[in-house]
């Protein structure tokens, strides 16, 4: 009885709204003066089609996913981040006058002010490994997950590759009726293309040099598995040599968790620490904190650079980004690790 | 003759079966120097430990700043834990005592927790001090407010006090850390309760006062055996009852002080240990106090062992792994031991 019962509400439900859709969409062909009015549909990161009677424009969005509909001109009327605004790396040079703040960490997203601004989309990177959206997963408040109630949640993959995550939200924005083509557009990712074939250049130039992903913690030293790293998977794309760690941990693949006692397992030549925690002072301190940090060679002579971890969402920071490790590339000796 | 026959030869086996688990403890702690997440040779362990490696090898870091530390420390939390959790089921004359119900885990938390979002301080080093001072503090208030009244602290307004205070620290760490996630990641490391990431210095910090309690606590056996039998009867046997509680409170105040701070909450040594010295010695606590100073520390040297070695090159938490272990492990010894009260 308990199984069935909501199936059947749930089909009652159905029928009701297919004789709306078809209703609306009736009306839009007879109105044919408003195009970007709809039906609208977007193939969301799952595999699921989203799709709706008239094209959303309330729109609340995740933080990165917000600044990447932002470059394209579309801006939310509401933004739940994973930490403040003011230091998200996506956010914190973004204008946000007249966007309600839903949330400043994770898992917490105030759901009754979002309620109030009646979203008619929700947008949030979909992650594979954990197969939910951006602050619905496991473990996030059971209150937050209230969010997807309140309108469709769509969102891109954050799959095997930035530069498909950067072109999923540049067909999710236009599909919202953006313009995509302004010459500021364009000029990102003019950008990106120099960028890219500089960091290509300089991977190729040093074929022996090897790097690893990790994120040094009081307990445990974790170590990045490229697999679910877009970023980490188009570096190799590129030419780099990412390490993959073999026994990443099963419950949360995006990681293999190393005890400080394993800490020297991987020695790369350059370590790409997650950006997320890095400051120029990370290495000196990990070193006197930890005994064994310092026995990753590379850490110990200083080849370190900080590695956007899972937040990018653009042409432009990437571009801005993948400069950086460019220039750490170029700086760093092939021999340390081996 | 014959009712005092047992009794003598009890205490003619536990005085060998005491240098016996000295021998064991030695023994295990060997176990933790050579056995890790790492796997290190036996020759290496040694090299290391004789000061042969001056090389700075892997090997010899691991074994002298890593393991080494890190036995110390689980040999000195161990037998605090082990003893606090008997001295407490003495003066309270409850069976279910140990430091997490008096309090010394939540006041700890809170201190900790107020240090990362008021003072902004970061790290296992700073936290050790914190949490030492707010496990003392939630002890303090535990006892003052059980003290209230004409009849002193008695094991019931205690157990209550212990109770009411947990509670409340419990709902102010958790008041702070729903309004601060930085500081709930904070703590989530601190309160799984590890020997992990704890190097000389916390071990440094806290041995002093964990061995000059430990030193302390050895001399309550006589006045805990006479608090076994009652107030009343205590003071009539002209024990001073309500000093040598509050004597007993303040060394089990800097034990379980102590060692939740360097470590975190560390749940099962303390309440299970004692009641196995007392399955051994019987109810006299001039034995359970020493045993329970060895047999802790062997049991959670154990468990750090066996989370090191099972996850390798990952590690579990030795708290995770007590808890796994130490749930059947206590309803053992309640369905077939002597769960004595006292």
């Amino acid at each position: 009885m308990r199984a069935w019962r909501p199936a059947l509400v749930l089909a009652a439900l159905s029928v009701v709204l297919a004789a709306c859709g078809s209703g609306t969409s009736g009306t839009t062909t007879t109105a044919s003066t408003a195009p970007s009015a709809g039906p609208w549909s977007f193939t969301d990161g799952s595999g699921k089609v989203i799709t709706a009677d008239r094209t959303p424009t309330r729109i609340i969005a995740h933080a990165g996913e917000a600044a990447a509909l932002m470059s394209f001109g579309i801006k939310p009327v509401g933004i739940y981040a994973d930490e403040s605004v003011k230091t998200d790396a996506n956010l914190k040079d973004l204008d946000l006058t007249g966007i309600e703040i839903l949330g400043q960490e994770w898992g917490k997203i105030d759901v009754e002010k979002a309620a109030a601004l009646r979203p008619d989309l929700i947008v949030g990177d979909w992650w594979p490994a954990e197969k939910a959206h951006s602050g619905l997963e496991e473990g996030v408040d059971e209150k937050s997950k209230k969010l997807a109630e309140l309108a469709p949640v769509v969102g891109v993959s954050q799959g095997k590759s930035i530069v498909d995550l950067a072109k999923g939200y540049e067909d999710l924005a236009r599909s919202l009726g953006a313009e995509v083509d302004s010459p500021g557009i364009a000029a990102n990712r003019e950008r990106f293309e120099q960028a890219v074939a500089a960091f290509k250049e300089a991977t190729k130039a040093k074929p022996d040099l090897t790097v690893a992903a990790m994120s040094p913690a009081d307990d445990k030293l974790y170590v990045a598995n490229p697999e679910y790293a877009p970023e980490l998977l188009d570096f190799q794309r590129w030419g780099m040599r990412v390490i993959n760690p073999d026994t990443p941990d099963p419950g949360f693949p995006y990681w293999e968790n190393l005890s400080w006692e394993s800490a020297d397992k991987y020695q790369p030549d350059l370590v790409l620490w997650d950006g997320r925690s890095f400051k120029p002072t990370s290495n000196a301190e990990w070193g006197r904190k930890q005994p064994t940090w310092f026995k990753v060679r590379a850490a110990k002579a200083g080849a370190v650079v900080a590695w956007p971890a899972y937040w990018l969402h653009t042409y432009g920071d990437f571009a801005t980004e993948l400069d950086k490790l460019t220039a750490a590339v170029k700086a760093a000796d092939p021999a340390i690790g081996d | 003759m014959s009712s005092s026959a047992p009794v003598a030869r009890r205490a003619s086996a536990l005085g060998p079966g005491l240098a016996a688990l000295c021998v064991l403890l030695a023994l295990v702690a060997f176990l933790s120097v050579t056995l890790g997440s790492r796997s290190i040779g036996l020759p290496e362990v040694l090299r290391a430990l004789g000061g042969l490696d001056q090389d700075g090898s892997i090997t010899s870091t691991v074994t002298l700043e890593l393991r080494v530390p890190r036995t110390l420390l689980g040999v000195l939390v161990g037998a605090a834990l082990g003893v606090a959790g008997a001295i407490l089921q003495g003066v309270t004359r409850n069976p279910l005592a140990d430091a997490g119900i008096m309090g010394v885990n939540s006041g700890a938390a809170v201190f900790v927790v107020i240090a990362i979002t008021v003072l902004g301080v970061r790290g296992a080093e700073v936290y050790v001090w914190f949490a030492f001072a707010g496990a003392i503090a939630a002890l303090v208030l535990v006892y003052a407010i059980a003290s209230l009244g004409r009849e002193g602290a008695t094991p019931v307004k205690l157990a209550l006090a212990g109770a009411a205070v947990t509670a409340g620290l419990v709902s102010v760490t958790s008041g702070i850390v729903m309004t601060d996630v930085d500081a709930l990641n904070e703590l989530r490391f601190w309160q799984v309760g590890s020997l992990a990431g704890r190097y000389a210095p916390i071990l440094a910090g806290v041995a002093p006062f964990l061995v000059i309690a430990l030193i302390a606590s050895l001399g309550f056996g006589r006045a805990l055996n006479g608090l076994a039998l009652g107030d009343d009867m205590a003071r009539g046997l002209g024990q001073r009852v309500t000093r040598t509680r509050t004597a007993a409170f303040a060394v089990v105040a800097v034990l379980a002080g102590a060692a939740t701070a360097a470590c975190g909450p560390i749940v099962f040594v303390g309440l299970v240990v004692p009641h196995l010295a007392r399955f051994i010695c019987g109810p006299d606590y001039r034995w359970i106090l020493p045993y329970s100073m060895l047999l802790a520390p062997i049991v959670l040297l154990l468990a750090d062992v066996l989370g090191r070695v099972v996850a390798a090159p990952d590690e579990l938490q030795v708290g995770v792994v007590l808890g796994v272990l130490g749930a059947p492990a206590f309803v053992g010894i309640v369905r077939y031991g002597r769960l004595s009260e006292a």
